[in-house]
């Protein structure tokens, strides 16, 4: 327990240490800010257009019902703040396994009284704590929007949970890419790659039979995250993300045998 | 090994970004997705072969433990989600709880179950979609409905067949075993349009109402905010023939009818016609009738010796506020009922409905044996006005020294046995703008009149709760960019600065030491 208590520790020191954790965290915040705002501004001047007196004003019905806060402004900056992670958790997992590798230091782990699992479960909570830290700062702008649009406090929580498994799920993700490989810019890449491939496979319907349709739905995230998102909370929903981060740690946990069998 | 796998994957991800961005599958999303399923092929056999260098029984027992530590995790991960999903638990966080089908939806899904499936029509990029789908997906989970979406572009040939106009367009379609396949569109879906499209599509014909016309009576033909054309097709989807009768020329109301449905008659009814409906009533007939204030016509003293008293008053509820224009107190919104009587099943105070200018009612039983219930009452604040003015005025009404404050009934009941063959049913309503085109879709006005409907033609099991079929619109106005911007320039652009100063520092730090 000291061993992973010390791991635990110096995770900690190493990612609050680094000035990319903060560029991560300035970055999503500031992407959230402008999604946020663009949408806003183009829903105002929609607003604007027919309120206005050629069209009717408000009180002639006018208005169509999809021009509203909740599906003009909020889901989506849901939407593009879902695959803007794919792009950006990825940063911050990438370093987290291959630095240890390339620098040789993962022997030196290796050869401390932890075991591999426990290694990959630190080093998981430790990434898990930030993301968590991340979705709560790039929370502010649909948290707002939210409330102005009066969409209640446990639709909000439906959200946010949402958006914190995408983003866990997206990290365990980038945790089993850098497990495989000493380059960040290899885990990255090969991260953001998955998470987009992952995304959702709606795409494939027409050109399979129904059956694997719902397999391939089953496997996509975005409707996952979308259901959050609508503020749907399912068991089914919490145990796909759940059980993604525990195949993403055998995967992690995979490739330290991996390594020693085929180098 | 790892190049042809990067490379793989980067083909792969371009192959399906490019169908997300473009929205169509050309020759470069074929090419890449082959190029990168047959690098991550070859990046398994690279990786086999290497691995094919364990033949030491060390590595061996290692691999073999890894792959089935990999293998397990993958197979507990999808029972757990496989189980979870056939739990169908989920938690509807919606601040209108809107996808929690109500009572109404699921009973018509099971009447047609495995008989409909629905087809969900879309373009791309309409943000309306997501819950229309989300819906569907709901309703399918009673394991009643199959649905599928379809691009409005890929089925040009639905578009003529279904008449297909534009996106979030959904038609149910009903399988029948013989006879052609019959459908509805609905182009608005929210659940009370889907319920009220499965509901035409199960076409029950199990009734006949007479409706009075002639006397100023409210105009089932009109589609206008005063008209009642809401409320003939309300009917007519729940099953309910229409048949109109001139009031002045009535002579006899025959036996087989249902129901009668007076609404507002403005001016007084003649004498045949008040004893046409006295005889049809004596012989176990029933009558809905919806009055107003300042209007006597007559119906008023046929339903007194009914044990309906309805003095011209006007109910005057302080706890109301005032609406669009009209004077605070004078237009009830009523949370009270006797949910005793089947009548009132499923409404209480979050249930409201919403009475513009009122009568009151005054109970007492004719005959014994009789029974005479008030359904829906104003606050015990509200109290009794005989001035009809005040629903003119804007000011809010006094009320005199003795005025007697109590839960007025707004809607009466009354179930008598005067026949052998069945019992007379009259639901009395002290206000008829509450099933105006207007005010029908307010909260539960529909309800409680179709619910009214239904128990007087003695089709209790109708009675229910039915969806909303409304868009709400509460979010459908301008957030402040003002208010907005000094927001993001306050709290929305310190929180990254703050950040990014805290980078700064470590990064300062960092290099000093």
């Amino acid at each position: 327990m000291t061993a992973l208590r010390a791991l635990i520790r110096k995770e900690l020191q190493v990612l609050f240490g680094s000035p990319m954790a903060y560029v991560a965290l300035t970055l999503i915040g500031l992407v959230t800010g402008l999604i946020f705002f663009d949408h806003l501004r183009i829903y105002n001047q929609i607003l604007f257009l027919y309120a206005s007196t050629t069209m009717g004003g408000f009180e002639t019905d006018t208005i169509p019902d999809y021009i509203n806060l909740r599906d003009t402004v909020f889901f989506p900056v849901m939407e593009t703040l879902g695959v803007t992670l794919i792009g950006l958790v990825p940063l911050v997992t990438m370093r987290v396994f291959a630095e240890e590798r390339s620098r040789g230091t993962d022997e030196l782990l290796l050869s401390t009284s932890l075991s591999p699992g426990q290694i990959v479960a630190g080093k998981f909570g430790v990434t898990w704590l930030f993301v968590l830290i991340m979705m709560m700062a790039s929370f502010v702008y649909p948290a707002l929007a939210i409330r102005q649009g009066g969409i209640g406090l446990e639709h909000l929580a439906a959200v946010f949970i949402g958006l914190t498994l995408h983003a866990a799920g997206l990290a365990t993700i980038g945790l089993a890419c850098s497990a495989f490989t000493s380059s960040q810019l290899v885990a990255a890449v090969a991260a953001w790659a998955v998470g987009f491939v992952l995304w959702d496979f709606s795409w494939l319907n027409p050109l399979v039979n129904e059956g694997t349709a719902k397999v391939l739905d089953a496997l996509s995230m975005h409707p996952r995250y979308g259901a959050f998102a609508e503020g749907i909370v399912s068991l089914s929903n919490l145990a796909y993300f759940v059980g993604l981060g525990w195949v993403s740690a055998a995967v992690a946990r995979f490739s330290f045998d991996w390594r020693r069998v085929a180098g | 090994m790892r190049e042809l796998a990067f490379t793989g994957l980067i083909a792969l991800a371009f192959g399906i970004g490019g169908r997300y961005a473009t929205g169509h599958f050309g020759w470069f999303n074929a090419v890449n997705l082959a190029l990168g399923g047959s690098a991550l092929l070859g990046a398994a056999l690279l990786a086999l072969r290497r691995m094919g260098r364990a033949r030491a029984p060390a590595f061996r027992g290692v691999l073999l433990r890894s792959f089935g530590r990999l293998g397990l995790a993958l197979l507990g991960a999808v029972l757990l989600e496989r189980g979870a999903a056939l739990t169908h638990l989920q938690w509807d966080w919606t601040f209108e709880r809107k996808y929690e089908l109500a009572e109404a939806t699921r009973g018509v899904l099971q009447d047609l179950c495995h008989r409909i499936d629905a087809l969900l029509y879309f373009d791309n990029f309409d943000p309306r979609i997501r819950s229309t789908r989300m819906l569907l997906r709901t309703m399918a989970g009673t394991g009643c409905l199959h649905f599928e979406t379809r691009r409005i572009d890929d089925h040009p040939e639905d578009e003529d067949r279904y008449g297909i106009g534009s996106s979030n367009t959904v038609v149910v379609r009903l399988r029948g075993a013989s006879g052609p396949e019959r459908w509805e569109r609905v182009e608005r879906p929210t659940e009370g349009t889907l319920y009220e499209a499965l509901y035409r599509l199960r076409h029950r014909q199990e009734g006949l109402l007479w409706v009075a016309r002639g006397a100023g009576e409210g105009d089932l033909e009109r589609t206008g905010a005063s008209g009642y054309s809401g409320l003939a097709a309300a009917l007519r989807t729940e099953g309910y023939k229409l048949h109109q009768f001139v009031s002045a020329a009535l002579t006899e109301i025959p036996e087989e009818v249902d129901a009668v449905l007076w609404i507002d008659p403005e001016r007084p009814l003649r004498p045949t016609a008040l004893q046409a409906l006295e005889r049809y009533l004596e012989a176990g007939g029933r009558l809905v009738v919806l009055l107003e204030p300042g209007h006597q016509t007559g119906l008023e003293t046929l339903l007194a010796r009914w044990g309906l008293e309805s003095p011209d008053d006007v109910v005057i509820d302080p706890a109301s506020g005032p609406v669009e224009e009209d004077a605070p107190g004078v237009d009830p919104l009523v949370y009270r009922y006797d949910t005793r009587h089947p009548l009132a099943r499923g409404l209480d105070e979050n249930r409201m409905t919403f009475f513009r200018g009122t009568r009151g009612f005054r109970l007492r039983k004719p005959e014994v044996g009789d029974q005479i219930r008030g359904i829906a009452f104003a606050s015990p604040r509200s109290w009794l006005t005989p001035d009809v003015g005040v629903l003119e005025r804007r000011e809010a009404p006094k009320p005199p020294p003795d005025a007697q404050r109590g839960y007025h009934p707004v809607v009466a009941a009354g179930e008598y046995r005067r026949a052998k063959q069945r019992k007379t049913r009259i639901v009395a309503f002290g206000d008829s703008d509450l099933a105006s085109n207007h005010f029908l879709r307010t909260l539960y006005n529909l309800d409680l009149v179709l619910n009214a409907v239904h128990w007087a033609a003695d089709r209790e099991p109708a009675i229910t709760l039915r969806p909303k079929s409304g868009v709400s619109g509460a979010m459908q106005f301008p957030l402040p960019l003002q208010n907005t911007l000094s927001a993001f320039q306050s709290l929305g652009l310190l929180l990254p600065e703050l950040l990014l100063l805290a980078g700064a520092l470590v990064w300062a730090r960092r290099r000093s030491s």
